[in-house]
């Protein structure tokens, strides 16, 4: 099938260049850490209020990161206007789409798993017995962060005030992401983990809405 | 001049919203009379939502039309819904303040109210950033229906979040144990509230019109 | 009346943001119009 080739080339392109600098993993780690030590030194909480606070203030700061992350995903093809290329280069326009959410989505769950050891470390938390799970949660998580994500990055990429246009667009609209990610994590991460299906219900109910909106939408975000 | 017929309907509907509110209901029993602030509070609410499927309906007519008309029915609504919702906020801790005791909460109800507003303020702020038309109206368009979108997963996602940290809901249902007047009173207020709503979008309309013939004429202008 | 002064600053408060919000559309059309006929003379001046 045409998309999923074209998707995958595109892919293959997407994580070449991104293996090739590899600037924004790094600095997307770092920035994720300085949240977690800014908060934590404001906050300073107790052990017990860090098993509680834990998930919350990561998942917030894997929001802020990524609404960071995702502003070089259209911007950079504006110089060059490599993106009229790439407009030529394949017969649908939603494997751009594709493959960038595709590519932000790989590198969103590369940077949380990063983060991880970090995580357990710093609050006390025991992430190996539930790792698939969490890794489960991780994935639906960055998925539904990266599908509005990469469209705005498309729509604010050509706004006045674009880096912060990002975050504004797209931290209220993650409000389900949010909630579901951290209430679905905090109780993997409880003494009796247990896996709330309501909350991976709501991650995967994000996510299909917002792949469907975007694969029937996508191409209007591509007009000239 | 049709204005001040506007500004006249505008004080009638007051007045008789007043009337209605403050002599033809009667006084509630447990609250006593700032129970009233509901008959200006819940219409405002209810209008909001109104407004916000109508900026829906006008942002997918206007992707898939492409005629101006939609995107100035866009952002009426959007405009309008803003001003309804802010009422809504306003009026509601100024209620719940002598009551309760507290201004403000993060319960289900009041949380779902503010992520609302923030999506309408981005929906307007994109707007702002966005210079040229066409872009502005078709991206605009697109955010705004993927904000909506997202509306019902966030009412789901806070729900459910709620229904893990059970908080005290400081109003009971809207229709719980209305008196027949209260209810008549209730259903008019709503109605006069239609009214307001169909007459400031019909004026933001207008007014938006209006500037895309200014610029029509400024274009001729420069011609020559 | 109990809280008669909350059930005034609501009512003031919510109604003032229509009123407002209506004065100011107003204004930007008496605004618009004026310039549009502005305008319209400047260029059935020049024809």
């Amino acid at each position: 099938m045409s998309l999923l080739s074209n998707t995958s080339a595109l892919l293959g392109k997407e994580l070449r260049t991104e293996v090739r600098s590899r600037e924004l993993l790094t600095t997307t780690v770092v920035f994720i850490l300085i949240v977690i030590v800014l908060f934590s030194i404001t906050l300073h909480p107790t052990t017990s209020e860090s098993q509680r606070l834990g998930p919350g203030l990561l998942w917030v700061a894997f929001l802020f990161a990524a609404s960071l992350m995702l502003q070089p995903c259209f911007l950079r093809e504006q110089t060059n206007d490599t993106l009229s290329a790439l407009r030529l280069s394949v017969s649908d326009p939603f494997a751009i789409f594709f493959a960038k959410m595709a590519a932000n989505t790989l590198f969103l769950l590369l940077t949380e798993l990063l983060m991880l050891p970090f995580f357990a470390g710093f609050f006390n938390v025991r992430v190996l017995p539930v790792l698939p799970q969490l890794v489960l949660v991780l994935f639906l998580g960055s998925l539904g962060i990266a599908v509005p994500g990469t469209a705005f990055s498309a729509i604010s990429s050509q706004a006045r005030m674009r880096e912060l246009m990002l975050p504004l667009l797209l931290l209220p609209l993650l409000t389900p992401i949010l909630i579901a990610s951290t209430e679905v994590t905090a109780a993997l991460l409880e003494p009796e983990p247990a896996l709330r299906l309501a909350g991976l219900g709501i991650l995967v109910a994000f996510d299909v809405v917002f792949l469907t909106a975007l694969w029937l939408f996508g191409e209007y975000l591509l007009e000239e | 001049m049709k204005t001040i017929a506007g500004a006249f309907a505008l004080f009638l509907l007051i007045a008789v919203t007043a009337y209605l509110a403050f002599f033809y209901a009667p006084i509630e029993r447990t609250m006593g009379p700032i129970q009233k602030i509901f008959y200006l509070h819940l219409p405002s609410a209810f209008s909001s939502f109104i407004a916000l499927g109508i900026c829906f309906y006008a942002n997918l007519m206007y992707v898939f039309k492409r005629q101006p008309k939609w995107d100035w029915l866009g952002v009426s609504a959007a405009e309008v819904g803003l001003a309804f919702i802010t009422v809504v906020l306003v009026t509601g801790p100024i209620w719940a303040h002598p009551v309760w005791g507290i201004w403000w909460t993060w319960d289900a109800r009041l949380t779902l109210t503010f992520v609302l507003w923030l999506l309408y303020i981005s929906y307007l702020l994109l707007r702002s950033m966005l210079e040229e038309p066409d872009k502005r109206a078709l991206f605009s368009a697109l955010f705004g229906i993927f904000a909506f979108l997202d509306v019902p997963l966030v009412y789901f996602s806070i729900r459910w979040w709620r229904g893990q940290h059970p908080t005290p809901v400081i109003m009971g249902g809207p229709g719980s144990g209305l008196e027949p007047r209260m209810r008549v009173a209730y259903l008019l207020v709503w109605g006069a509230f239609t009214g307001l709503l169909v007459l400031l979008v019909n004026a933001r309309f207008k007014l938006e019109a209006m500037r895309a013939d200014l610029e029509e004429l400024q274009r001729e202008v420069e011609v020559r | 009346m109990k809280n008669f002064d909350s059930i005034l600053a609501a009512y003031l408060a919510g109604w003032a943001i229509f009123f407002l919000y209506y004065v100011s559309v107003s204004k930007r059309m008496n605004t618009l119009r004026q310039e549009i006929e502005r305008l319209k003379n400047s260029l059935s001046r020049s024809k």
